[in-house]
């Protein structure tokens, strides 16, 4: 039987600490700037952010196309450098971290969840779920196999293990993303246009799953979306307009 | 990680079946040439059972002299030779002089054995001349000319065909025709006239009887002589030679050449289609490394955004890069697995008529080698997929 996280009903949103969660700061962005350079143009893609995710947040960015919110993200989530600014992570800043370390934290801190899935379509469900444990040392073969069926039976993909990604419809597979992302047991999942690829039924699906995967496991979620409905779900939503948070 | 790659590999194998061909049949190809190379090597670096150094060859065209005159004439010629200051000793021979590219063989039998052996002709100085060394008995001398049976010294090859582990002095082999031979001497090694390259094969010397073959009425078989000269000798000597034998024999033509000279022209003969087919294979290698280093960087620029995600979830450059080599690695051990289970045909079935540990050395070095090139192919195209910036890659798809 599948083991859908049990839906909740949604709480209001607000703007600011949310009652209840402790305000602990888990990301904290201080003046980031990020300037893409050619040799003609200079692109301002964030121009001087401050930001805090605190511990246990369900926070959604918003913005029109090109305003910044996937570069945000990439930043929060290490995969990018800004040009100027400084990130920490639990209090830490992470601006001389070796790419080792940097790996290290993508590892066991954050869950990815991208709009376009981006599974490995010649690794099986289990396989492409197991992904993220294969680069964390200590994880043999057998804790693998069972944190990626527990990941799976979460999503309620238990029966699907040894399907390949290309026999699942859209919303399976963002299932199979979010199972990835939860098979480490990160303590932040960030999500970039989730239900983005996703029709209006199967984008809800995937959005309570991560509402409940918030409330029911205390994971804090940054979603970029641009979905209004959505967005108001969160605990806070964030507005971005060319680079700069309005907000 | 092994079987993670092993999975993928696997999973991808109608997309990786071309390159495991291309691996099977570079390995192949390099198999097929190794096993000759290392046979060769293998023969080259045998000992050749004979010393050529400072040793001179005299070829001679008796013709014009009746054929029952011309054993006596080359008798005196070598008793003459033998006096020249600058020569060490004389033999007679036939054509098959060490080098020449004329072989004798026949059939001999040894109670219940036999053996097909390479036949030399040999006069009495031969063993001073070709520094031949003995195992066994003792080389011919002119007591020999009063024996029951004609004297014969065979080489270990030839004492392990016909004799085994027995005695092989003393006892008597039977020839082709049943004319019977007595073994006075082993050699202490092989004697391979034809040069490094010739298979360790049974050789028997058997004493010349008469220098000239009195059935050779067309000279066919010319009477050569072979020379051990002082190390100091020159061109100078060559011509007083030549001057001699003409004088001597009445007007005989001779030609003078140095068994290094012979074997270089051997050597040149049995290289040049080794060189062949070296570079041949050579270019075919090279092409494959150039066909392995296309569809590699091809592949990585297809997989960008794998890579951001690999880099996402916690890998860092050294290990996409280490994917990468593993992953060309495993296609490389399918293709050798395939090609293993051919070579393994070649010792089993006879193929080339090469000894098994001559092909298990092929086998380990084209595999070593196989290994290596794709591991370098793989290497640029890995340490740019290293590079590639996860969140650019990413946002790509």
């Amino acid at each position: 039987m599948e083991n859908i996280l049990t839906p909740t009903a949604t709480r209001p949103h607000t703007n600011g600490t949310v009652p209840g969660v402790a305000t602990q700061p888990v990301i904290q962005l201080r003046d980031i700037e990020k300037i893409y350079q050619t040799n003609t143009i200079e692109t301002v893609a964030l121009n001087r952010v401050n930001l805090t995710i605190n511990k246990g947040e369900f926070v959604s960015i918003m913005g029109p196309s090109g305003c910044g919110k996937s570069t945000l993200l990439s930043i929060m989530g290490l995969l990018d450098e800004p040009t100027a600014g400084v990130i920490e992570l639990d209090g830490r800043p992470v601006q001389s971290y070796s790419d080792k370390e940097l790996a290290g934290l993508r590892n066991h801190k954050i869950g990815f969840v991208f709009q376009s899935y981006h599974l490995i379509n010649d690794l099986s469900v289990l396989d492409n779920v197991e992904l993220p444990l294969l680069y964390r040392p200590g994880v043999g073969g057998k804790e693998r196999r069972e944190r990626a069926y527990a990941a799976l039976d979460k999503v309620g993909l238990s029966t699907r293990t040894n399907h390949f990604p290309s026999q699942l419809s859209g919303g399976q597979r963002q299932r199979v993303a979010i199972a990835r992302a939860l098979a480490g047991r990160p303590e932040i999942i960030l999500a970039d246009e989730p239900t983005g690829n996703l029709d209006s039924v199967m984008g809800e699906e995937i959005m309570e799953l991560l509402l409940n995967l918030n409330r029911q496991e205390g994971t804090t979620i940054v979603m970029v979306t641009h979905d209004e409905q959505q967005a108001h779900k969160t605990q806070r939503l964030i507005r971005f307009f060319d680079g700069s948070q309005v907000s | 990680m092994i079987r993670h790659l092993f999975t993928l590999i696997w999973n991808r194998k109608r997309a990786n079946f071309l390159l495991v061909a291309e691996i099977f049949f570079a390995f192949v190809v390099l198999f097929v040439l190794g096993s000759l190379l290392v046979d060769n090597y293998r023969k080259y670096t045998a000992p050749l059972g004979f010393r050529y150094e400072h040793v001179w060859e005299v070829a001679m065209d008796p013709s014009g002299q009746p054929i029952s005159r011309q054993d006596a004439t080359l008798q005196r010629l070598i008793q003459h030779l033998k006096t020249m200051p600058g020569v060490r000793s004389v033999a007679s021979t036939r054509s098959n002089t060490p080098f020449a590219f004329s072989d004798s063989s026949t059939d001999f039998k040894a109670g219940s054995h036999s053996t097909n052996s390479d036949i030399y002709s040999a006069g009495d100085d031969m063993q001073d001349v070709l520094s031949l060394e003995l195992a066994e008995g003792r080389w011919f001398t002119r007591r020999d000319e009063v024996a029951a049976h004609p004297p014969l010294v065979i080489s270990q090859e030839a004492r392990q065909a016909l004799f085994a582990d027995g005695p092989a002095v003393g006892q008597i082999v039977r020839a082709m025709d049943d004319k019977e031979f007595q073994v006075v001497g082993v050699l202490a090694s092989s004697y391979r006239g034809r040069g490094e390259f010739q298979e360790l094969e049974p050789a028997i010397f058997q004493r010349s009887e008469s220098l000239v073959d009195p059935n050779d009425s067309a000279n066919f078989d010319q009477p050569r002589l072979l020379i051990r000269v002082q190390p100091t000798a020159t061109a100078e000597l060559e011509q007083r030679i030549t001057k001699e034998v003409a004088a001597v024999t009445g007007g005989w033509k001779a030609t003078v050449t140095t068994l290094p000279e012979q074997r270089t022209i051997r050597m040149k003969f049995a290289l040049a289609p080794m060189g062949g087919m070296v570079l041949v294979c050579g270019f075919l290698i090279f092409n494959v490394a150039l066909g392995l280093f296309g569809v590699l960087w091809y592949n990585i620029s297809q997989r960008r955004a794998e890579i951001g995600l690999r880099r996402a979830i916690g890998a860092t450059g050294r290990r996409i890069s280490g994917q990468f080599l593993g992953e060309i690695l495993v296609v490389t051990t399918f293709g050798l697995v395939l090609g293993l289970a051919i070579a393994a045909q070649f010792p089993l079935l006879g193929v080339m008529g090469i000894r098994l540990p001559v092909y298990l050395t092929s086998m380990v070095l084209a595999t070593a080698l196989i290994y290596v090139l794709t591991a370098i192919c793989a290497l640029y195209p890995s340490m740019l997929a290293a590079q590639i910036r996860p969140a650019v890659a990413l946002r790509e798809e």
